[in-house]
């Protein structure tokens, strides 16, 4: 019986949880970029997705579960908490590590630790916005939409939130897919590597240009 | 063109004229303090960082510590930061640097002898102790008698590919996962570990193999920064090697 709680493999465990909590991370957070790039094609569309996503197709007056929006916002905030615990361990917390990861950016300036260190750093932003942000929609599921949506950005100073959060979250998740791929040997050679670096640097650029757009887009809703 | 008559003294030499900065501490030595020191010389054709270190220390500065025996990028003494790139002195040509300014100085992670010259031995050495590298056989009583098992030619150049690692130190100072974890076993531990992991002759299962390095100093607490892959002297394939390792470590879980 013993023998059984001693062989968790814990670290294996938590190395695998990271990676696959991050592509589960990042697949959301794409995919919920393009439901909200909705408001590009105009308020109506914006308004039949958020609909749609509260499963108003279920519903006999078309109106829908807002609260089923809470229920994913709890959900990714339950993911987003669980990648945390997880890549904690990686992170230079005391100050002896903090001291030794700049020592060596001084003496070895390498360009993928260079990119690790800003997927760190991004990573603790959106620590930090990230569940405002679920708190904000999560608490009031039912004002999503190009109306309220508009209302909350550009009449309550939304955008300060989510323009920082936008920035850091596109990159800490194009980083972190790219060093997923390379960490278990998803890509062959060199040259793959390469390739893929490019990919995740037009996939950020691609979804913050997007994400940047759609802010914009909600302005003339904003009443 | 007349370079193939440069003599060594570099008054005589007409090569462009370049700057080594190199770091400069005796531990030994009682109040002694880490600075940087300016050396001067005269470039010669094929002229290497280990070329230029000697005649440094023949001509100017003969209490100048580093380290090399082969000069052919086969020992792995001469690791060093050139540029900001760890690499071997030896095989690293003075005219890569187009601005004629090459600072030098040792490789983190490791004990410092005096200057230039750092104690790889003592961390491999460790190492091998704490990961046991070394073949464990199948069976322990051995028999003169019984023929040898063959091995298929494509193991046998699997085993030699990873067998190239000349232990410079190279990998374990350009990973910022080492520097900041010191008990990190770092790529050429990995290397070795996937090397007798590969070797039939071994008698190790991945569930031996997890013990060792299936742990955050092991193979879960590698970042992939790839500072290894980048900066091997010998090319070999870190990130792929870590790569497999990983999954056959993750792959005991299931």
């Amino acid at each position: 019986m013993n023998r059984k709680t001693h062989r968790v493999k814990w670290s294996g465990l938590l190395d695998l949880t990271q990676s696959i909590s991050g592509i589960l991370l990042a697949i959301f957070l794409w995919v919920h970029l393009c439901l909200v790039a909705s408001i590009l094609l105009g308020a109506e569309a914006m308004q039949w997705v958020a609909k749609t996503m509260e499963l108003s197709f279920l519903s006999a007056d078309g109106h829908g579960y807002p609260w089923v929006v809470t229920v994913m916002a709890v959900l990714i905030g339950v993911l987003i908490l669980l990648h945390v615990l997880v890549a904690l361990h990686k992170l230079p917390l005391t100050l002896k590590q903090q001291r030794a990861l700049n020592k060596q950016m001084h003496v070895i300036p390498h360009e993928d630790t260079k990119l690790w260190r800003w997927q760190a750093i991004t990573g603790v932003i959106v620590l930090l916005a990230a569940p405002v942000h679920l708190w904000l929609v999560g608490a009031a599921p039912e004002t999503i939409g190009p109306y309220g949506s508009a209302d909350r950005i550009w009449n309550q100073g939304g955008w300060l939130l989510y323009v920082p959060l936008l920035l850091a979250v596109e990159l800490h998740a194009a980083v972190g897919i790219y060093r997923v791929v390379l960490k278990w040997g998803l890509a062959g050679d060199d040259m793959t590597r390469i390739q893929l670096r490019k990919a995740k640097s037009i996939a950020s650029a691609i979804f913050i240009l997007v994400g940047l757009a759609s802010l914009v887009a909600f302005m003339p809703h904003a009443s | 063109m007349n370079q193939q008559t440069t003599s060594m003294s570099p008054e005589n030499a007409s090569g462009r004229l370049l700057n080594f900065h190199i770091f400069r501490y005796d531990p030994q030595q009682k109040g002694d303090k880490p600075r940087t020191e300016v050396y001067q010389l005269r470039e010669t054709p094929g002229m290497t960082i280990f070329i230029a270190l000697n005649q440094i220390r023949q001509q100017q500065d003969p209490s100048l510590q580093f380290d090399f025996v082969c000069r052919a990028g086969i020992c792995g003494s001469c690791a060093m930061v050139i540029n900001g790139l760890p690499t071997l002195a030896c095989r690293t040509l003075t005219s890569k640097f187009k601005q004629g300014d090459i600072t030098l100085m040792p490789l983190p992670g490791f004990e410092l002898i005096g200057d230039l010259s750092v104690d790889t031995g003592k961390f491999m050495r460790e190492l091998a102790e704490r990961l046991k590298l070394w073949l464990h056989p199948h069976h322990h009583e051995i028999d003169v008698h019984s023929i040898e098992a063959p091995m298929a030619p494509e193991q046998a150049a699997a085993l030699y590919e990873l067998e190239r690692c000349v232990e410079c130190g190279v990998c374990v100072s350009a990973c910022a996962t080492k520097q900041m974890r010191e008990t990190f076993v770092g790529a050429v531990g990995m290397m070795k570990i996937a090397r007798f992991e590969l070797d039939s002759r071994d008698g190790r299962t991945a569930e031996d193999f997890y013990h060792v390095i299936g742990n955050q100093d092991g193979v879960f607490g590698c970042m992939t920064l790839l500072g290894c892959q980048d900066n091997c002297p010998k090319d070999l394939p870190h990130m792929q090697q870590i790569a497999y390792l990983r999954r056959k470590m993750a792959a005991t879980i299931l």
